[in-house]
């Protein structure tokens, strides 16, 4: 999974949505160890200032925990992974619909070229 | 921290000095062999031999004069380029004070200058006879003691070094005054050091016209002054050689410290 | 002192030229900051006077509590814009000179990195290309372990591949105790990497505020913002 960011928005708020992507995607699976701020900055090619206050971010929300000595984790919270993949769902669909919206589809149209596209992936 | 700028220093200097010295002493070798002196000498007519021989001799003596010419143009070259140039960027970000980039530059200097003095010295120790070299040293020894007294042995040395680290110290000061220009450095370096030897002149001559008066009275009036004398007045020479390079030294420190101006 | 550097009222003239003009500011400890404008705007000035290569005309500067001096230079790593090395020496003889001068200097650091980018330390640096070089005298730079590193335009001459390595390597030899700064006019390459920017122009800071904030109050990336600015 390669670090997408893009040039108009903070990338504080970018870092914070990509982690939370890679933790419900399981990238990150559940109580497993991340890797230190230095590599995931040097992974995605950013300031590890920044990197260390998006993953500040994502503990104060419970997605991660950390241990004095041996680092950074991820939540075995189930139910806060289900939430957060809810949250991301939910904004993408909202971001989906709006640009529909945009292109001047109601509705009922976007339902069924939803459902027309679906029922082509799964034949 | 300065034995350690002097250690890099020799290191980038020797490299150019000893190939230097390893070519005038394989010429002197060389000569010694062909004998140079005594084929012209004893030749008659006009030959090859003759020719090659005197080719030799007369490379011989170019490469002394190069000897004088190349340790000058090493010394200025290391001020210039090391310090003034783009190396001057590492070398005044070092954690060290101008006066000991100075003083670095300057003892190297010196060091070269009593290398390359010995070396062709030692040339001649190759090319002639040693008999006739030593009896030559000991007509000098001699003609100083008679002159100057054993005084002189401490006196004329003195005074040598005193002179040199003046002459280093204006070069040294007509690049760092030089360097103030934002065109045409070496041009201005150049017309630094003309300016430099000007005020020296007119400084030398008040203080001779003010001593000849007094201390040196006797100098004058006398066809043969005593040892007491001459060793006074060079001894003073000696001083205000040193004198002078420590003026130097004060302006060139100033200008490293707060004028610094790399291209 | 909080600060690492701090200056007041920073003057630079060069005759009637102001190269930096009335400058003030002052940068934390554990930043990576870019110092960014067009060319002549007065970067390497600003960078040279606080490395002691060029005495201000009026104002202070202090880094780490100290005036640029022996004890500044013991603590800032600068790259100049330019090749300072000697080309006769080989890559080992450097980081000797280095690691003789500089205590902070780790010779194992500099052979690992060398290793890293394929350079053989029995090289001359007169067989080396241009790229090659500035990649030496960035090791020697960051091989040090500093509070201050000065980078003058380090991206501006290499390729994209070396480009990456060498904005990686600044992330990788990030540590809370050092402080970054970098002057750049190649904004979109670096701006994920800074935490601050400062825009200089004629010699005057423009503007000085976080990479975050900027894209949160304009809605555009620095690159776009520095370009509006500086419209010709």
């Amino acid at each position: 999974m390669t670090w997408d960011l893009t040039a108009d928005r903070p990338i504080y708020a970018q870092l914070i949505e990509q982690l939370e992507l890679r933790i419900c995607s399981g990238t990150y699976p559940p109580g497993s160890r991340l890797p230190s701020v230095r590599d995931l900055a040097q992974e995605a090619s950013v300031n590890p200032n920044t990197m260390q206050r998006a993953l500040a971010r994502l503990e104060e929300d419970g997605l991660l925990y950390s241990h004095r000595t041996s680092g950074r984790f991820v939540t075995e919270d189930a139910e806060l992974i289900r939430k957060t993949k809810n949250k991301l769902a939910h904004e993408q669909v909202q971001e989906f619909l709006q640009r529909m919206k945009d292109l001047g589809f109601e509705y009922n149209e976007i339902l069924s070229i939803i459902t027309d596209i679906a029922e082509e992936l799964i034949k | 921290m300065l034995a350690r700028l002097m250690k890099y220093e020799i290191k980038s200097t020797a490299r150019l000095f000893i190939p230097l010295y390893a070519v005038l002493l394989i010429f002197a070798l060389l000569n010694r062999f062909l004998n140079p002196f005594e084929t012209l000498e004893a030749a008659e007519s006009f030959s090859i031999q003759i020719l090659l021989r005197g080719l030799s001799i007369g490379a011989y003596f170019f490469l002394i004069i190069a000897v004088f010419v190349i340790t000058l143009v090493i010394i200025i070259q290391r001020f210039y380029k090391n310090l003034l140039g783009d190396e001057g960027y590492l070398m005044f970000t070092l954690p060290m004070k101008p006066w000991q980039h100075i003083a670095n530059k300057l003892l190297t200097a010196i060091l070269w200058c009593v290398f390359s003095v010995t070396v062709i010295t030692g040339s001649f120790f190759i090319l002639f006879d040693s008999g006739q070299i030593f009896e030559f040293l000991n007509y000098l020894k001699d003609s100083i003691k008679q002159t100057f007294g054993t005084a002189g042995f401490l006196v004329l040395p003195t005074l040598v070094i005193a002179q040199l680290t003046a002459g280093l110290m204006m070069l040294y000061n007509a690049m760092a005054l030089g360097q103030l220009f934002q065109k045409n450095r070496l041009l201005a370096s150049f017309g630094m050091y003309c300016a430099l030897y000007s005020i020296q002149q007119v400084i030398y001559v008040i203080c001779l016209l003010l001593l000849a008066n007094t201390s040196f009275l006797s100098l004058i009036r006398t066809g043969a002054p005593a040892p007491w004398d001459m060793n006074l007045f060079l001894g003073t020479l000696a001083i205000s050689g040193f004198l002078l390079a420590a003026a130097h030294f004060v302006v060139v420190n100033y200008v490293l410290n707060t004028k610094l101006n790399l291209d | 002192m909080s600060n690492l550097l701090e200056c007041k009222n920073l003057s630079k003239h060069f005759g009637p030229v102001k190269a930096l003009d009335n400058i003030s500011l002052s940068v934390g400890c554990g930043r990576i900051v870019g110092l960014l404008g067009p060319n002549a705007s007065g970067k390497s000035t600003f960078i040279k006077i606080c490395n002691h290569l060029l005495t201000p005309t009026s104002g202070e500067i202090r880094i780490s509590g100290f005036h640029p001096g022996v004890e500044s230079k013991k603590i800032v790593s600068y790259l100049p814009e330019r090749n300072y090395l000697n080309d006769w020496m080989k890559v080992s003889d450097i980081i000797s000179f280095f690691s003789d001068f500089y205590s902070d200097f780790s010779k194992e650091k500099a052979y690992d990195m060398l290793k890293k980018l394929n350079i053989h330390a029995g090289d001359r640096l007169k067989t080396m290309s241009k790229g090659t070089k500035e990649k030496v005298q960035l090791i020697l730079v960051m091989s040090r372990e500093a509070q201050l590193y000065l980078l003058d335009e380090p991206i501006g001459g290499v390729d994209p591949a070396a480009r990456d390595y060498i904005l990686d390597t600044i992330i990788g030899n990030y540590s809370e105790n050092a402080t970054v700064i970098l002057s750049t006019h190649l904004i979109s390459d670096i701006e994920k990497v800074l935490d601050e920017v400062i825009f200089l122009r004629e010699g005057q800071i423009v503007l000085h505020q976080t990479v975050d904030e900027i894209r949160e109050e304009t809605g555009k990336s620095v690159d776009s913002l520095f370009r509006e600015v500086f419209k010709c």
